[in-house]
Formats: C-alpha cells, sequence, structure tokens
C-alpha cells in the first residue's frame, strides 16, 4: 500500500525515528533536535553541530508555528554559541532594542500582553495583595519600585487604596529603580501614573532612576540614592530584579541592601526556572528547552497567530537565550547574567539568608489570584509552593513559570 | 426569646415637619418607640419561632404563614399578649460610633437595622467568585453575582473593556486622559482660572464652570471632595475624568469624534423629541459661560441658541428640526430611526403632548438600546433614570 509522500519536518521524524510509518507531521520535532544540538555543542563535535544547525536553520522561523520559533530562538544561542560570539550578539542586541524604545510601544506591548495572559498580572496581584496587607493603616509610603513593568502594577493599586472604606488614602512616593534602557520612557509614565494618581484621590510624587550595572545593582538601594525620608514607610517591589543583579555575591548584596532600608514589606516576582547553574551545559540547556517551551507554547495559545506583540516577546527571548547560552559573564558589565535565573526556591533560600522572613499571601489574596486567572483562557493555575520554599507559583499546563512571594526582614 | 433588650423611651422633640417629604434615612417619627437591640439578636436569622413547632422564621410575615398550617381554633390565633394599638417600633444600632446609634437618626425597620449592622459593622462572610467583592448581607451579595462580569467599562478613546482591571490600566496610561486634562484646563484658563487654585483637579472643572447645568447635583464641590468607594466607580466609568464623550461630559470638553457609537449618524433630526423646557435652560446657561474655545460644536446647533416657545407643539419642533442639520452632539437621539418619527409626525399634531413625547422617546432608547437596559455609562443606572437625566439635564 502506498503512503502519500510525507513533508520534510517528518522526514526528518523518519531519520530519527525508528518506526517510520509512524511519523506524525504535527508532533513536537524541535526539542530532540535541539537536544542532538546541544549534545554536539558540548562534546564540541563541530562536523556534527554544523550539520544539525543547517537543519536547524532550514526547519526553524520566527514567524511560523510554535516548533518553528522555539527552534528559530535556540538557534541563534546556538550559533552564538559556536562562534563564540556571545557577548557581542547580546550588547548589540540590546543597544537595538534601546534605541527602539517608545512610550507607545513599550505601553502597548505591555498592555496588550496583559490582556492575553497572567503571566505578568499574576505578579502584580500577588504583590498588590501583599502590600495591601502589609500597609494596611500606614499614612505614608515610599514604594520602591525595582522593575521594568513601567508602572503597570500600580493603577489597580492606586485604585484599591483609593476604594477603602473607612480609611483615608495614604501618602505615597514611587521611586523607580528601571534599567537603563527603560529611562526615555519613564518620564512620560511617570507624567501618566501621577496624573491617574490625583483623579484616584492619592497624593503620589513620582521619581524615576537608572538602575546601575550589575555588579553595582545594590548601590540602587543606598539610602542617599533613595532620599529616605522620616515618617514614611518603606516596601520594596522586585518584579524580575533579583536576577539582573549580577552573580550570587551581587545578589545577596542586594537583597542586604534591601533590608537595610528597614521595609515593611519586600515583594518579590521572577520566573521559575534555574539558569544560574553554570556547570553542565547539557543541564542548563534541558531547563532552558523546559521554560521557554512553555512560554512559546503560552504565547502562542494566548495571542493571535499575526499578532506583532508577540513576535516583540519572542525576539526578546532570543536575547534572553544568548546571555544564558552563549554569554559566560565576560566583560565588566558581566553581560548575560542578568538573565540567569534561579527558581523560587534558591530565592527563598537567600532571602532568609539576607536576612528575611517569609510574609504569607492571605486567603483574599489568593482568593484575588483565582479570580484573575478565571478571567484568562483555560491552562493556567495556581500551586502553592510546598515544603521548605514560600509563596506561589503560576503555571502553564501544570508547569510552573513564574513564582511570587512576600517578604519582611527577621 | 433571649438576648432582647427594650429601651423604650420618647423622641427627642425634632424639627417639625410640615410637609410629608421623604426625609434622610434614619429621622424618625417623635412619637415612635426606640428599640434597642443587641448585636446578637441583630444577627439572628431566625428570630421568629412558632411557639406549636418551634421552627424558626426571619420574618414575622413567614411566622405567621406558617402559623395557619396549624389550623388552630381562632382563639388561639391571637399572639400571646394582649396588645394595645401597637405603637410604632424604630431602631437603633448597637455600634455606638454609628451615627444610627443616636435616637434621632434611627431606623424605622427592623429588617433595616439589621441589613445596616451587618453591612456596616458585621462580617463580611459572602464572597464574589469572579471578583472577590466580599458583602455582609447575602441579598447584597446575590445581587452583585448577577451583574459581576456582566458590565463593561468604555474608556474615552473608544475601547471597551469586560475586565476592571484591564480598565484601569488602561485607563490610567490612556491618551484621551492625557489629553483632554490638557484641554480642558485651557477651557478654564478662559473662565475660571482665578476661581481654581493651585490644585489642578481637571476632575473638577465640570463643578468649577458653574454656570453649566450640573448633572451631577450628587458630587460635592471640589474643596470637599474625597473620592469613595462608590464614586470612584463613577469617576471611571463615567469617563468624568476626562469629561468626554459621555453623555454629560460633552458640556465640558466636546470632540464629536470621540462619540463612537454615533458615527455613522446619518438622521437629520436632532433634539425635537425632548421636552422643550428643557431647551431654554439649557441655551441660557450656555450664553452665559464663554466656551467658544474649547467647545466650538457644542452650541453650533441652532435648536439651543434659540429655544422654542414653551407651548410649541411637537409637530412644529419636529417641522423646525427637520430644516436643522444634526451635529454629532445631538446625534443620539438623531441615531434613532427615522421611520419612527414619520409616524409620528404624521399623526394629528394636536394630539402630541410632552407626555407621549417623552413616552415614545423612553421607548425609542429602549429599542436603540436593543431592548435592554445596557448602560453606556457602565453605571448601573436604570432605564427610567437614565431618560430622566437625559431629558432634563442633557443640554
Amino acid at each position: 500500500m502506498q503512503k502519500p509522500p510525507v513533508p520534510f519536518t517528518s522526514a526528518l521524524n523518519l531519520a530519527l525515528d525508528p518506526d517510520p510509518f509512524s511519523a506524525d507531521p504535527t508532533r513536537p520535532w524541535a526539542a530532540d533536535l535541539l537536544r542532538d544540538c546541544a549534545r554536539a555543542f558540548s562534546e564540541r563535535d563541530s562536523a556534527n553541530l554544523q550539520r544539525l544547525l543547517w537543519m536547524l536553520n532550514e526547519l526553524a522561523s520566527p514567524y511560523g508555528d510554535r516548533e518553528q520559533r522555539l527552534a528559530y530562538a535556540f538557534l541563534q544561542a546556538l550559533f552564538c554559541g559556536a562562534t563564540a560570539s556571545g557577548y557581542h550578539c547580546y550588547t548589540t542586541s540590546l543597544a537595538v532594542a534601546e534605541r527602539a524604545i517608545s512610550f507607545a510601544s513599550t505601553l502597548r506591548l505591555a498592555l496588550k500582553f496583559q490582556e492575553a495572559a497572567p503571566w505578568t498580572t499574576f505578579g502584580h496581584v500577588a504583590a498588590n495583595g501583599a502590600l495591601l496587607q502589609a500597609l494596611d493603616a500606614v499614612p505614608a509610603i515610599h514604594i520602591v519600585d525595582v522593575s521594568d513593568t513601567f508602572c503597570t502594577q500600580w493603577p489597580t493599586l492606586l485604585e484599591a487604596l483609593a476604594s477603602r472604606a473607612e480609611v483615608d488614602a495614604p501618602r505615597i512616593r514611587l521611586t523607580v529603580v528601571a534599567s537603563a534602557a527603560s529611562a526615555g520612557v519613564m518620564s512620560e509614565i511617570g507624567v501618566r501614573i501621577q496624573k491617574f494618581a490625583r483623579l484616584m484621590g492619592v497624593p503620589l510624587e513620582f521619581r524615576a532612576v537608572a538602575a546601575p550595572s550589575s555588579p553595582r545593582f545594590a548601590d540602587a538601594l543606598r539610602p542617599e540614592e533613595l532620599e529616605l525620608r522620616d515618617g514614611e514607610t518603606v516596601a520594596v517591589n522586585c518584579v524580575s530584579a533579583l536576577r539582573r543583579a549580577g552573580n550570587g555575591g551581587s545578589r545577596d548584596a542586594f537583597l542586604r541592601a534591601a533590608a537595610a532600608l528597614q521595609p515593611m514589606v519586600v515583594t518579590v516576582v521572577e520566573d521559575e526556572a534555574d539558569f544560574a547553574g553554570v556547570g553542565e551545559y547539557a543541564e542548563s540547556f534541558e531547563e532552558c528547552l523546559r521554560f521557554y517551551g512553555a512560554y512559546f507554547d503560552m504565547l502562542e495559545e494566548s495571542f493571535p497567530a499575526t499578532s506583532n506583540e508577540r513576535l516583540a516577546l519572542e525576539r526578546e527571548s532570543f536575547r534572553s537565550l544568548v546571555g544564558v547560552l552563549a554569554c559566560d559573564g565576560r566583560g565588566p558589565d558581566r553581560v548575560g547574567d542578568g538573565e540567569r535565573r534561579e527558581r523560587g526556591r534558591q530565592w527563598c533560600r537567600r532571602l532568609e539568608r539576607c536576612g528575611f522572613k517569609t510574609f504569607g499571601f492571605s486567603d483574599d489574596v489568593v482568593d484575588d489570584l483565582k479570580a484573575l486567572l478565571r478571567r484568562y483562557r483555560p491552562g493556567w493555575s495556581l500551586l502553592p509552593a510546598e515544603g521548605d520554599s514560600s509563596g506561589m507559583y503560576l503555571t502553564w499546563k501544570e508547569e510552573p513559570v513564574v513564582w511570587s512571594c512576600a517578604w519582611k526582614p527577621k | 426569646m433571649a438576648g432582647v433588650e427594650e429601651a423604650v423611651s420618647k423622641m427627642p422633640p425634632p424639627v417639625p415637619a410640615i410637609k410629608k417629604k421623604r426625609s434622610l434615612p434614619g429621622t424618625p417619627d417623635p412619637e415612635a418607640e426606640v428599640i434597642a437591640l443587641s448585636p446578637r439578636t441583630l444577627l439572628a436569622t431566625n428570630r421568629f419561632v412558632c411557639e406549636i413547632c418551634g421552627k424558626g422564621f426571619q420574618r414575622d410575615q413567614n411566622l405567621q404563614l406558617h402559623r395557619r398550617g396549624h389550623n388552630l381554633p381562632w382563639r388561639l390565633k391571637q399572639r400571646s399578649g394582649d396588645r394595645a394599638a401597637p405603637r410604632k417600633r424604630v431602631y437603633v444600632c448597637p455600634e455606638s460610633s454609628c451615627v444610627h446609634h443616636n435616637p434621632g437618626r434611627a431606623l424605622g425597620d427592623l429588617t433595616g437595622i439589621k441589613k445596616h449592622y451587618c453591612r456596616k459593622h458585621g462580617e463580611k462572610k459572602w464572597k464574589c467568585e469572579k471578583c472577590s467583592k466580599k458583602y455582609a448581607v447575602q441579598s447584597d451579595w446575590k445581587a452583585h453575582a448577577k451583574t459581576c462580569g456582566t458590565r463593561e467599562y468604555r474608556c474615552d478613546c473608544g475601547v471597551v473593556f469586560s475586565r476592571r482591571d484591564s480598565f484601569i490600566t488602561h485607563r490610567a496610561f490612556c491618551d484621551a486622559l492625557a489629553e483632554e486634562s490638557a484641554r480642558v484646563s485651557a477651557a478654564y484658563n478662559v473662565t475660571n482660572a482665578a476661581s481654581i487654585a493651585d490644585s489642578a483637579d481637571y476632575l473638577f472643572l465640570q463643578q468649577g464652570l458653574n454656570a453649566k447645568p450640573n448633572p451631577f447635583p450628587h458630587l460635592t464641590p471640589p474643596t470637599q471632595f474625597k473620592p469613595n468607594a462608590a464614586s470612584i466607580n463613577q469617576l471611571l466609568d463615567m469617563g468624568l475624568v476626562a469629561g468626554a464623550s459621555t453623555f454629560y461630559g460633552d458640556l465640558v470638553g466636546p470632540n464629536p469624534s470621540r462619540f463612537n457609537w454615533m458615527q455613522s449618524n446619518k438622521f437629520p433630526l436632532s433634539t425635537s423629541e425632548f421636552s422643550p423646557s428643557a431647551l431654554p435652560a439649557a441655551s441660557s446657561s450656555s450664553s452665559a459661560v464663554d466656551l467658544t474655545e474649547s467647545a466650538p460644536a457644542l452650541f453650533a446647533a441652532p435648536s439651543l441658541h434659540h429655544p422654542p416657545a414653551p407651548d410649541m407643539s411637537a409637530t412644529a419642533l419636529l417641522q423646525k428640526a427637520a430644516q436643522v442639520g444634526v451635529t454629532s452632539r445631538m446625534g443620539f437621539a438623531g441615531s434613532f430611526e427615522p421611520s419612527s418619527y414619520k409616524c409620528q409626525s404624521t399623526a394629528d399634531g394636536s394630539k402630541f403632548d410632552g407626555v407621549q413625547f417623552a413616552q415614545n422617546h423612553a421607548s425609542m432608547l429602549k429599542d436603540f438600546l436593543g431592548g435592554e437596559t445596557r448602560d453606556f455609562l457602565g453605571v448601573g443606572v436604570g432605564l427610567q433614570s437614565l431618560c430622566h437625566s437625559s431629558v432634563n439635564g442633557w443640554i
């Protein structure tokens, strides 16, 4: 019996699969091929690597389906690794992004992502919930926002503070520590968030400062840098910020600096992935496959097929992967270290070591998170941390992808 | 029942009320008997107990209905204890810090005081699944659950949201917000620059321009304004900030293109279906305030500049309006089906009157809204009140 001719991707599977007649063109093919590439790379098998990269290049595309886009993302990182051009590639990519950044495009991207998936809003709701809990009756608050969320976290907090019955809205001072790339748009962001706060009847003072480069990240939290004032209660909000503090030592330094501010609460949101172990390439690679596999899958199911926002988010991932797989912390800025995410469990150990104890989310916050997830497409769920780690995970198809937790000084 | 403490006293002499008009909640009849129930009693759900079988009920009426089922001989139907003509009872709140703790502000209804105590001082046991808003009274929670998630939030820039959190976040950064503040503050400079101090609260510009008919009399003047939970919703939903592109917002910050739902306006008729009495008030105010810089289109319609004589018939108004082009400002009415107008106008004009017109307006409004009480302002305003306010305060 003649079988119809199979498309090329299945031809590839035929080569790898012992049973040729089970070939299924829709079966995920990228992970296996990528693992082969990773093996060839770590074994320094250049002939094989070249062949595999050629194949990868033929199959990958930034405009195709999830498999093709994932393949394309890793292709960049593998190529940079193979040609030892990770440092150059990363810094160029960063410079290009900085030049292209604009208020309108940045905001549109952030808001569209929040509409499509709870990836970022999960952290906002959890952190805001903890802030509201911890700062219940405080009249003057200084929020140190170490993040690149462009203040999209704050409107709902401002509205919640303004709507509290019986209690007047507190005075808020918001100091945003944003990466240098965002500096250009922060002034316009500040104007708008202040207008909105005025509308809400919440007195808000805004200031944006550029984050120092990773080895000196802790400098951002020096009291004189933040211009602390008497009588105000400090809250530190770190969204995808802890990992930007460079390597292990710098991260601890940053956390200690935060503790030294004697904040009422420190809220942390981080991607749930372990890219910090620089040891075995294969292990890091596997972890990248798990995390970015889930990320690209989530993006495919959350956005329409031709979405530009999805493209923009995937492009950011290309840079992250280059940072993780093709950079070795070279240069004074330790380029790429900012991409080395750690898992919640690991952050918990760090935070405890640096003088913090965990501050659990109340039932109300958990209910808010559940209600949040219900507003999106199915596939998302919550997973409370267990054992020696604390906080809450956001999971995509059972895979934990984002971690959030609240802390106070011991 | 245990726990009922009765403090019987006469009311302090009140301000004599000659006319019977609806007063503030908790301004009771001076001759009434003041009852102070304990918190436990107020929170108890089954106060009324049948003496025959011991079954408890929330309301006296329900208990009486139940007792009938026991087929008692007529004698035993009388409640135990011979009561004289019962005095009217009013109830005070046991919470000493509460305004209703004072007998002068007691509430006249037992269910009312129970609900009040529960809502204000009680534990919020009922929680909405969708938005996790909490309620102390079950009926409040049920009422909320019906509308939760069905509301739509419309931003001034035209985008509609089904989720409140997305709406709030969008609103905070929306261009419409930024623009409108700029434009309205320009209007400010023209009119009331002196009277507005350094607190540049764009929000209060409508109140500042005090010649305008104020469609929101419930909002307090700027100096006392503190947004509370209820008004926050109004601020956000009504687009009050930017003051544009809602029914009322047009009075301040006009921008014809913002009226998204009237852009396909192809009907030639304007405001003629509104009762004539609404127009003179508006036009006098319009002439008093010079807003030509910021409100060019608002006063362009001739029907405003020349208020019709009060005794002008509806038919005559229609004919007059037919000569005038419609602006999108008046377009809400204009977007109605012209066929229904034609139908009215061919009828004998003398049979028309203002009442008839208002009724027709209401039904046309309902049709336009697709038969539902969908409110564009997103504040859950009932259809009736929407009509009323639009007739009186719109122009």
